[in-house]
């Protein structure tokens, strides 16, 4: 994918390590003692409802925002500390984080000056992006979806070993999403470490390795997607809605079955299958007026875990 | 070496600087008439009555040197508020297109950054001096002849203005820097710069009189913590009688830019980037 190959050596494994780490606002504890680690070679996404410390955790970790207590490391050293920080992690924080008069190109070379690459990887960074007829344009002029490839550019100039991204999907048309997902699982592939923080869960299904689960500032859950979803109480459950929900669940547990009320007034049913659920409700003379097969995907764990965690605060 | 180099990057690859310019121009020509017409007035004597305590101070600024120095410096007055403003916008500008995350993740040495854009900015108020003073030699002799009084381009004192009217430049800039950090909103922060300057030209300026006549002439040495008012007195042409010397003038405007500056190395070192 890169055209100068795999990643360099010197930027160390490329794990992130992130310990007790807490950011105390005036009164509120925006992130609170999270841990946890982001392996190399693997997609993992960062989940949590608005306002669950997604950003300042991100922030934190590349020494935008000063936390109260705790660490976070990339390779091992905390990302103030990186010698050469552009060619170890690329980040792309905001989409709109340019100046809005200057052109994508003129945006690239300025970093690139900065951080004392060649002016040439701006182009090459263009180019991976697909953003190169659009060179010469002004900021201002750029769709969402070009900003959104832009800052994925102005991450990919140092060829990093790590990529942070906060929120990449957001504004991009399906095509773009497709696009985003195909590049970012390539750089997965090459043994690069990208984390990528959204809300959007079907989109972290496809697309994540591993997810690492926070809500109100705390960790809920990390782990590979699968495990994570598989360690839920439930697997397949069926949904049912009935008027006479107690003689049902009666009949239900006599066939060993797990009953659960859940808070719409349907019964989460698990242990018997959905047929046999309509079976057994009419041998027993229980009207039905719902029968749903309900599988456990990333959202519905996400929303059971994080339940009652995503008031404001 | 790097940072300086992105950070004039910065400034040239957008319109500001050359916005910026097109203004100082007009701003210029207007001083150049204003001066022009001073020059003739105070070269040809014809002021009509002085009062008596007024006469030491009119005489120093009607000498050939004074006259020649204040046409070299000319257009020094919107000249310095141009460079506060670029400097202020230097550092604002970033906050304004979030630029600043960007880049603090390229150089995460805060402090560095903050002396590349102090750098950068002095370059470009340097630069505008530079032009304005290649201006000034050109139209200023023109009308040092027509009046009479002579070029005076041999006159020491003469290049020591124009080279304090540099330092003046110099240190509105890295005012204007260390004031962007402190009021982060790039309009908060033009506003302001705007009024202290203005404001604090005019308004002190008139309130040190009026103060003056009350209470004896000892509150005129009180313009110097005044940073428009000492900055002009840096670069008079000559001592003027009554006022305090040239050199503590530029000792306050010194002192104003460095603790400036300091002060917004130091904030920004410390705040977080949300």
């Amino acid at each position: 994918m890169m055209s100068d190959g795999q990643p360099r050596p010197s930027a160390g494994t490329g794990q992130i390590i992130v310990s007790g780490l807490t950011k105390q606002y005036k009164t509120v504890r925006a992130v609170d003692n999270l841990s946890f680690t982001v392996e190399p070679g693997r997609v993992t996404g960062f989940l949590g409802p608005n306002g669950a410390g997604k950003t300042t955790t991100l922030r934190m970790l590349l020494n935008l925002v000063t936390p109260s207590a705790g660490t976070a490391t990339i390779g091992g050293s905390r990302y103030a500390d990186l010698p050469d920080p552009l060619r170890t992690v690329g980040a792309v924080l905001e989409a709109s984080s340019a100046h809005k008069g200057r052109t994508g190109i003129n945006h690239l070379r300025v970093i690139c000056a900065a951080a004392g690459l060649p002016k040439e990887r701006a182009d090459e960074a263009l180019a991976l992006v697909g953003l190169s007829p659009a060179a010469k344009r002004k900021f201002k002029g750029y769709s969402l979806g070009m900003k959104q490839r832009l800052g994925i550019a102005a991450a990919m100039l140092g060829n990093p070993q790590v990529l942070i991204l906060d929120e990449p999907a957001n504004g991009l048309d399906p095509e773009g999403i497709r696009w985003m997902r195909g590049f970012l699982k390539g750089l997965a592939a090459e043994g690069r470490t990208v984390l990528v923080s959204s809300h959007l869960l079907s989109e972290m299904q496809l697309l994540a390795d591993d997810v690492v689960i926070i809500a109100a500032g705390k960790l809920v859950r990390q782990g590979p997607v699968d495990q994570v979803m598989a360690s839920m109480t439930h697997g397949v459950r069926v949904r049912v809605r009935t008027p006479q929900a107690d003689e049902l669940a009666t009949v239900l547990r006599e066939q060993s079955a797990t009953v659960d009320a859940n808070p719409h007034g349907a019964l989460l049913v698990s242990g018997v299958d959905a047929p046999t659920v309509g079976r057994l409700a009419l041998a027993a003379k229980v009207e039905l007026h719902e029968l749903t097969t309900e599988r456990p995907d990333l959202e519905g764990v996400f929303l059971e875990l994080t339940a009652g965690k995503a008031e404001i605060r | 070496m790097t940072l300086v180099r992105s950070e004039l990057l910065k400034i040239r690859t957008t319109s500001t600087w050359w916005i910026f310019g097109l203004i100082s121009l007009p701003l210029w020509a207007l001083a150049l008439l204003f001066n022009w017409l001073q020059t003739d007035a105070l070269a040809g004597g014809d002021l009509g009555e002085v009062p008596a305590d007024q006469a030491d101070q009119v005489q120093a600024i009607s000498s050939a040197d004074s006259l020649a120095a204040n046409l070299y410096t000319n257009g020094q007055f919107f000249g310095l508020l141009i460079v506060l403003l670029l400097g202020i916008v230097v550092v604002t500008s970033e906050f304004f297109h979030q630029t600043v995350t960007t880049t603090f993740l390229t150089a995460p040495h805060r402090t560095a950054v903050m002396l590349a854009k102090l750098v950068a900015a002095g370059v470009l108020a340097l630069l505008f001096w530079v032009v304005t003073t290649v201006l000034n030699l050109i139209f200023g002799p023109m009308i040092l002849n027509a009046t009479n009084v002579g070029t005076q381009l041999g006159s020491g004192e003469v290049w020591t203005s124009v080279a304090l009217n540099g330092l003046a430049y110099l240190l509105w800039s890295v005012l204007g820097v260390g004031l962007g950090v402190l009021i982060r909103s790039q309009i908060g922060a033009t506003v302001t710069g705007i009024l202290l300057y203005l404001g604090g030209t005019i308004g002190a300026a008139i309130a040190i009189g009026l103060l003056a006549g009350r209470f004896g002439d000892w509150i005129n040495q009180l313009q110097l913590l005044v940073p428009s008012l000492a900055s002009s007195l840096m670069v008079a042409g000559t001592e003027i009688p009554g006022n305090p010397p040239r050199w503590a003038g530029a000792a306050v405007l010194i002192g104003y830019a460095v603790v400036t500056g300091a002060i917004g190395v130091a904030t920004i070192r410390k705040r977080d980037i949300s």
